[in-house]
């Protein structure tokens, strides 16, 4: 088996398990795996700043929720109004919002940038809790009926969970597959350059602040993507589901016991998280407070997250076949 | 023409002058060495030269431009590479991925999100026939924080000069070397800045008197020699306030 048709294997492997786990897993659990690929693939949109930018933010909702409320209000005012363009609608708002910040937030960082992005977070939470006559405020917007895709020979019913799986997965798996790209460009190295070193970008002949506001503008749209499939996923879009700073930190949460290091760590967090919330629900109501326990415990205990164990494990298998 | 020039240059850190009517010529193609005491004022002239600290009064002139007010990603577009006193690398990557930053950076490939960077063969060879200049292939992908000092010391006077600028400006490249490294540094140095313009602001007078083909004394802010380095080893004035008397 050659070096490059090896991982190409795990892919085909990895997306039959994709196709079928649904039918086998029955609904209950198919919506949970949606919820898990929403909150992983946010925290993917986070950690393309804080891993990869060396940019910690505490407001990366204002992006999600903007995009579920641009979705769910293009669902409830325009019926028949494609479910493609409710998707790039959702992603457009989220564009334009990170066009508007990223200019301010590219020109600081460190502690500047994280206390601003919670300002702009909060602000787009009291604006969308305030502006009853559009967003509907602490209710929110619900009641919108979900369109089927059309697909020339055959309608889609996106209200099926097993359909709503398969098209999230295909949204999700190309937001993710954007960002895996992104980070393997020549661009990916210099965002990787300014998170390790800024003034070495700058002497290298590259503008710091561009770079950084166009990663911004990439990160908030994708989170904007995410946002719409929410929309469609929960049939509500609310302040205290999708603005609040709970929703920012959750994917800082995800990033972190996953390993800030890697691609696919916030991934594995976002799984954790949902495996541990799954399990701790069927006994007791207190899941923030268990998530909060072993937040600290990560962060104490596992600097490089739950990768970093894979990583100590492989170097110490490595390590042992070289003596032997 | 001289490929860099200052004209007249002031600078004062709050009322305390630091340079004083600096007029700092260099000639395209040779090695010119910044000496002094401490406190003579040599990283403020460095830093203003870099475009890191604006000057009260007084112009930079580069290739016959005015750089005075410049950026320093416009500076290193002009052509002007730097290196830094305190190891400034990303100390995190590999010495592949630092070299192969500033290969990129000197292409001018900028925004580009269309291709994969390892799919880009021709970037990767000159990565690795510059690592093997450099003496750094063996450590190819050892994170650079890992690294011994002078490893890292090649490495950051790697990335000035990979990006093949007409002037590389060196500040402290020898710093805190042993004997044996500082030997290896100048070697170095001198092999990767043949027949380039290069600035370079040392202590160690071994390493100034084996590269330097035109030596400035900068003395409280002033000009006080430029020479040649038997000149300057010769002129009387420049040994009492700096040399100290010492065998050089």
């Amino acid at each position: 088996m050659s070096k490059t048709l090896r991982p190409l294997k795990y892919w085909v492997m990895g997306l039959v398990v994709a196709v079928i786990v649904p039918h086998v897993v029955g609904t209950v659990y198919t919506n949970i795996i949606v919820t898990f690929m929403l909150d992983a693939v946010f925290a993917l949109t986070v950690n393309l700043l804080m891993g990869y930018t060396g940019l910690v933010t505490f407001g990366h909702a204002m992006f999600l929720g903007l995009g579920g409320y641009a979705a769910a209000l293009a669902l409830k005012h325009m019926p028949g109004f494609p479910l493609i363009g409710v998707i790039f609608v959702s992603g457009l708002a989220a564009f334009l919002l990170s066009c508007a910040v990223a200019p301010l937030l590219a020109r600081v960082t460190g502690t500047a940038f994280a206390m601003l992005t919670f300002g702009f977070g909060q602000l787009m939470y009291v604006i969308c809790l305030k502006f009853r006559e559009i967003t509907g405020g602490e209710d929110g917007i619900a009641g919108y009926s979900t369109p089927p895709i059309h697909l020339g020979f055959t309608n889609v019913n996106i209200t099926d969970p097993i359909n709503f799986y398969y098209f999230s997965l295909i949204v999700l798996g190309a937001v993710t597959f954007l960002m895996w790209w992104l980070v393997n460009t020549p661009f990916g190295t210099v965002i990787v350059g300014i998170r390790d070193n800024a003034l070495r970008v700058h002497y290298l002949g590259y503008r710091v602040k561009h770079s950084k506001a166009l990663v911004l503008i990439i990160s908030g749209t994708l989170a904007g993507f995410v946002g719409g499939i929410y929309a469609l996923f929960h049939h509500l879009v609310s302040t205290d589901g999708v603005l609040t700073i709970f929703v920012s930190f959750y994917p800082l949460m995800a990033c972190y016991i996953g390993g800030i290091g890697s691609f696919f760590g916030p991934i594995l967090g976002a799984g954790i998280l949902q495996g541990i919330n799954v399990l701790i629900s069927r006994y007791t109501q207190r899941i923030d407070l268990v998530n909060g326990i072993i937040f600290i415990l990560v962060v104490m205990y596992l600097p490089m997250g739950s990768i970093g164990i894979w990583l100590s494990i492989k170097g110490w298998v490595l390590k042992n076949k070289r003596k032997a | 023409m001289y490929i860099l020039e200052t004209n007249g240059l002031y600078f004062d850190y709050k009322g305390l002058e630091v340079l004083f009517d600096v007029n700092l010529k260099v000639e395209k193609g040779e090695r010119h060495a910044i000496i002094g005491p401490n406190g003579a004022g040599k990283t403020t002239l460095f830093n203003v030269i870099t475009g890191s600290l604006i000057p009260k009064r007084g112009k930079v002139m580069f290739k016959g431009h005015d750089i005075t007010r410049t950026a320093p990603y416009e500076l290193f577009r002009h052509g002007m590479a730097r290196s830094f006193q305190i190891t400034s690398t990303f100390a995190k990557q590999t010495p592949f991925q630092n070299i192969r930053s500033a290969i990129l950076a000197k292409r001018g490939i900028r925004f580009n999100v269309w291709q994969r960077v390892d799919k880009l063969d021709d970037i990767t060879r000159e990565t690795d026939e510059f690592l093997k200049k450099l003496n750094l292939h063996n450590e190819r992908n050892f994170p650079a924080a890992a690294l011994s000092y002078g490893k890292n010391r090649s490495l950051e006077f790697g990335m000035a000069a990979a990006s093949d600028p007409d002037l590389i400006m060196l500040d402290e490249p020898t710093a805190g070397m042993s004997r044996d490294e500082t030997h290896d540094a100048v070697n170095l140095i001198r092999k990767l800045s043949d027949g380039k313009s290069m600035v370079i602001i040392e202590h160690d007078m071994d390493v100034v008197f084996s590269l330097a083909d035109r030596i400035t004394v900068l003395h409280r802010g002033e000009i006080f020699a430029t020479g040649t380095p038997e000149d300057i080893k010769n002129n009387q004035q420049v040994r009492d306030v700096y040399l100290g008397g010492t065998e050089v």
